[in-house]
């Protein structure tokens, strides 16, 4: 039997199909009929038609068994897990083998706290635009949006109810042009098959949430056509679908993938120009604020786009626990992007002697991938805290913000036409060679991990030379502008994304990057393999491949890119390293005042200041490494220094009691 | 170097724990099943709680072989065509593929040629491929036979397996033969030209079709 008779429907689906269609539906689908823009006439093989009629084929089919859902009598028994096995849920819906760990008196008193905070926050949400609201919400945004609020205030900082207001009916739109178009009907079925299987949500094939994570991708791979669907979209769309019904969770997703303050959108598209720029800039702050860390994950080659990928793509989701995501995300939609890299950050920097005595990759990546998010080692209040810390650190340092986007991270297409996608792509046969941007990514990853630390130090230290002043200026306008926005978050809450039009010579889109010229590919190629020759030339030699210069031909893209992206750095070298230890557990003001009564806090404060007060230490250390690195002496340095030692996790107190002061403290003070 | 730089046969002098390392990838199409191939070989374990990959992770496992301690580092990639530019990268280095479709799935084996294009274009020439066809439980559901896989792979000049990580069928035995298939490219390199440690004198190549590839001429090695 042959895939395109499996998919043939009979006369009996295809009635069955039609009566599953609303009749609005269905109207709104005779209406947009029309003004889907054909492509040219184009002369097809029979294959490709072949090839067309069951790709369409395919598509209804598989659109057919979502409208059916549960009742959908083609449910392979193997696609519903046998969930016997479990017997737990967590309040979040996750199911767990073994009952979660947390005694019944930590979950009274969590509970008791979190009641005391919905207070606060319907009170806020109910004056959302009033200057008390605009006070508070920094504040109690760190402190964690109680769960049953996460909803309510998560739509407030999105601004979805505008979003929807301005474009009603368009989901509906979407929904039906990706029934009929959606080159990425398969690919989004094949992850929601595979996403949180083991939530009560989306355990169930064709549940009703599977339903509807189903139809949000389905349609956003139709309203904003450059990025259409890509992995790690689906985890993204189905922890919104947590909080949002369906069309809500479509709005909240292009804000997250378009506005400005999160821009998602340049993550996933063709090329993932903006994971170039997270990783880099991540890259600069470890070598500025954890060069030993740095330095022994590149002797371990560990780098940073193998463990830091999913945690900017799906916001750390699957890579830290779910709760403690939870407040990551709070923290997200209101600050954007700028809490990525400082989480990351706070990641390596809370477990940094674990990191430094894990003696090889395995280790390392095993540890960063799987073991902290089964158990992250330190409570999450204690986790927000640093990674508070972090963010004033990285402020001072001028390190927070990161490198304005390039051109080609932003739309520039706008959204919601009914472009009907290219033969090729609704075939979904795969490109043979790359795009430009494709090959741009593919060799700074490739340089990335094959450079050393001295060929990027050099890079950095060049850009910062050549275009410092300029750089430091455009820097503090960038800090200026964000710090407006907090200020504004509650008024102005959410400003659109202008699609951005002929950047970067225009038509840039997924469908129209299949033309790659011969040439650049078969450079690559010969680079790749005159490389390969060069390092084994240079084994036998004994000489280390990156200790040669100039760097080979294939390299200059990523270099370039480099040297932009440093160019665009502020003086950051000239910055006081010291000052920011002062800050680095500066806490909230409020703080003070509960804290001074709480025992347990103050031990734990004087523990972690015992930990800053070795920053100094490595600010030194900073200083020696051009030395160090011109020297040809392999010895590492970052070998675990015995003498730097962060509290052990065993020994981190519950927090709870300390948040129910602060938060009984925090009421007399504030009501 | 993460996944880049060079094949490495010969153990870290710090490491006691084995004697070689081999660099394994897993590539194919979306859901064909390559990470729950991975987990039933490391772990073996197989829960139809899936999950899709993205980026790439790997798993370490070490097996005797020979009287000799290899340890695998097996990588996992993400099978959308978009995640391809991140994944090459870390075809450098590998010693072995094992090239994945799903015997249900038209399409990704369709794909396979596509794959072995990638795997010529960016991994080192040595490198050796199995072709395997997964989930060869699902028998109801198949749609590429089992000659036409060994038809493909005869004329890929790769070997050839059906494989079901579900029910655990010819999983471990992949590896196996991929681990015997780079021992035996390892002894024939370093026997004709024992001062390299890796590299070593053209082998052959996947087809082994002269004029294919990158040139020859530019290389001492």
């Amino acid at each position: 039997m042959t895939r395109y008779d499996r998919y043939s429907l009979s006369t009996d689906q295809q009635q069955q199909k039609q009566t599953l269609n609303s009749p609005s539906a269905a109207a709104a689908a005779d209406r947009k009929l029309d003004t889907v823009a054909v492509a040219p006439g184009t002369t097809m093989t029979d294959e490709e038609l072949l090839l067309l009629e069951r790709a369409n084929a395919e598509r209804d089919e598989i659109f057919l068994r979502y409208d059916q859902g549960r009742k959908c009598d083609s449910i392979d028994a193997w696609e519903d897990p046998m969930f016997e096995v479990y017997t737990q849920a967590d309040r979040y819906g996750f199911l767990h083998p073994v009952a979660p760990a947390q005694s019944k008196e930590a979950e009274l008193l969590q509970h008791r706290i979190e009641m005391e905070r919905v207070k606060k926050w319907v009170k806020m949400h109910k004056n959302w635009d009033a200057a008390a609201t605009k006070e508070n919400l920094r504040r109690r945004v760190m402190k964690g949006i109680p769960d049953r609020m996460r909803s309510a205030i998560w739509r407030k900082l999105l601004d979805l109810d505008r979003q929807i207001r301005e474009n009603g009916g368009m989901y509906d739109r979407m929904l039906d042009c990706a029934r009929r178009h959606s080159p990425d009907i398969r690919q989004i079925d094949f992850d929601v098959n595979r996403q949180f299987r083991n939530h009560v949500f989306y355990r169930e094939r064709y549940s009703v949430k599977q339903q509807s994570l189903f139809r949000v991708l389905a349609a956003y791979s139709m309203y904003n056509t450059e990025v259409g669907y890509c992995q790690g979209m689906s985890t993204v769309a189905a922890v919104l679908l947590m909080y949002f019904d369906e069309e809500d969770t479509f709005w909240a997703l292009d804000v997250l993938m378009t506005n400005q303050r999160y821009a998602m959108h340049g993550l996933y598209i063709v090329g993932f120009p903006k994971l170039m720029r997270f990783l880099a800039h991540h890259d600069r702050i470890l070598t500025k604020c954890l060069p030993k860390v740095k330095k022994h994950l590149d002797k371990h080659e560990v780098h940073s786009v193998l463990y830091s990928l999913k945690w900017f793509f799906v916001i750390f989701i699957e890579r830290i626990p779910f709760s403690l995501c939870l407040r990551v995300w709070d923290i997200y939609m209101m600050y954007g992007e700028r809490v990525l890299t400082a989480m990351a950050y706070t990641i390596l920097k809370v477990h940094k002697t674990k990191l430094l005595r894990m003696k090889d990759m395995d280790q390392v990546t095993d540890f960063l991938q799987t073991s902290l998010h089964k158990q992250f080692g330190y409570d999450d209040d204690y986790v927000i805290k640093a990674l508070q810390s972090s963010m004033d650190e990285l402020k001072k340092l001028k390190l927070l913000n990161l490198p304005p986007p390039s051109a080609n991270e932003l739309p520039t297409m706008p959204r919601g036409q009914t472009v009907e996608p290219s033969t090729k792509a609704r075939i979904g046969h795969r490109n043979e060679q790359f795009s430009e941007r494709e090959i741009a990514l593919k060799e700074t990853v490739l340089y990335r991990s094959e450079s050393k630390n001295e060929e990027e130090e050099e890079q950095y230290n060049n850009g910062v030379q050549g275009a410092g002043d300029r750089a430091a200026t455009a820097e503090d306008e960038d800090d200026e502008r964000t710090e407006k926005d907090y200020d504004d978050i509650t008024e102005d809450t959410v400003s659109q994304l202008h699609t951005v039009s002929d950047m970067d010579g225009g038509s840039i889109t997924k469908h129209s990057l299949t033309g790659t010229s011969v040439t650049s590919t078969n450079d690559i190629s010969l680079t790749s393999y005159d490389r390969t020759c060069d390092i084994f030339r240079l084994q036998a030699s004994g000489q280390h491949p990156s200790s040669r210069d100039p760097p080979p031909a294939g390299t200059t893209s990523a270099v370039l890119l480099l040297d932009q992206l440093a160019a665009q750095l502020s003086d950051e070298e000239l910055s006081s390293y010291g000052a920011a230890v002062e800050l680095m557990l500066d806490d909230e003001e409020d703080d003070g005042a509960a804290e001074a009564g709480n025992p347990v806090q103050r031990t734990k404060e004087r523990d972690t200041g015992d930990d800053v007060s070795l920053v100094p230490e490595e600010s030194e250390e900073r200083e020696l490494d051009p030395m160090e690195q011109s020297a040809t002496d392999p010895s590492p340095n970052g070998q675990t220094n015995p003498t730097i030692m962060l509290h052990s996790p065993e020994q981190q107190q519950p927090a709870v009691d300390e948040e129910d002061e602060d938060e009984l403290t925090e009421k007399q003070l504030s009501f | 170097m993460a996944g880049g730089g060079d094949p490495k046969w010969q153990k870290d002098a710090s490491d006691q724990n084995f004697d070689y390392m081999f660099k394994l990838l897993i590539i194919g199409n979306s859901s064909v099943g390559k990470t729950s191939f991975l987990f039933r070989y490391a772990d073996d374990s197989f829960t139809s709680a899936f999950v899709s990959t993205v980026g790439i992770d790997f798993k370490v496992k070490t097996v005797f072989r020979h009287d000799k301690r290899v340890k695998l580092q097996i990588w996992d990639t993400a099978g959308q065509e978009r995640y391809r530019t991140i994944t090459t990268a870390y075809y450098r280095g590998a010693m072995g593929f094992i090239l994945m479709y799903d015997i249900t799935n038209e399409e990704s084996f369709n794909s396979v040629q596509d794959w072995v294009t990638q795997i010529k274009t960016y991994s080192w020439d040595n490198a050796q491929v199995i072709l395997v066809g997964n989930k060869c439980d699902m028998e109801d559901e198949r749609v590429i036979s089992f000659e036409r896989g060994k038809q493909l792979a005869d004329q890929l000049g790769v070997e050839f397996f059906e494989t079901s990580a579900k029910e655990n069928v010819h999983v471990t035995d992949v590896f196996e033969r991929l681990v015997d298939i780079i021992c035996d490219k390892m002894s024939e390199s370093l026997d004709s030209d024992p001062t390299l440690v890796a590299g070593g004198p053209k082998g052959q190549r996947l087809t082994d079709q002269p004029g294919q590839g990158p040139p020859n001429a530019n290389c001492n090695c």
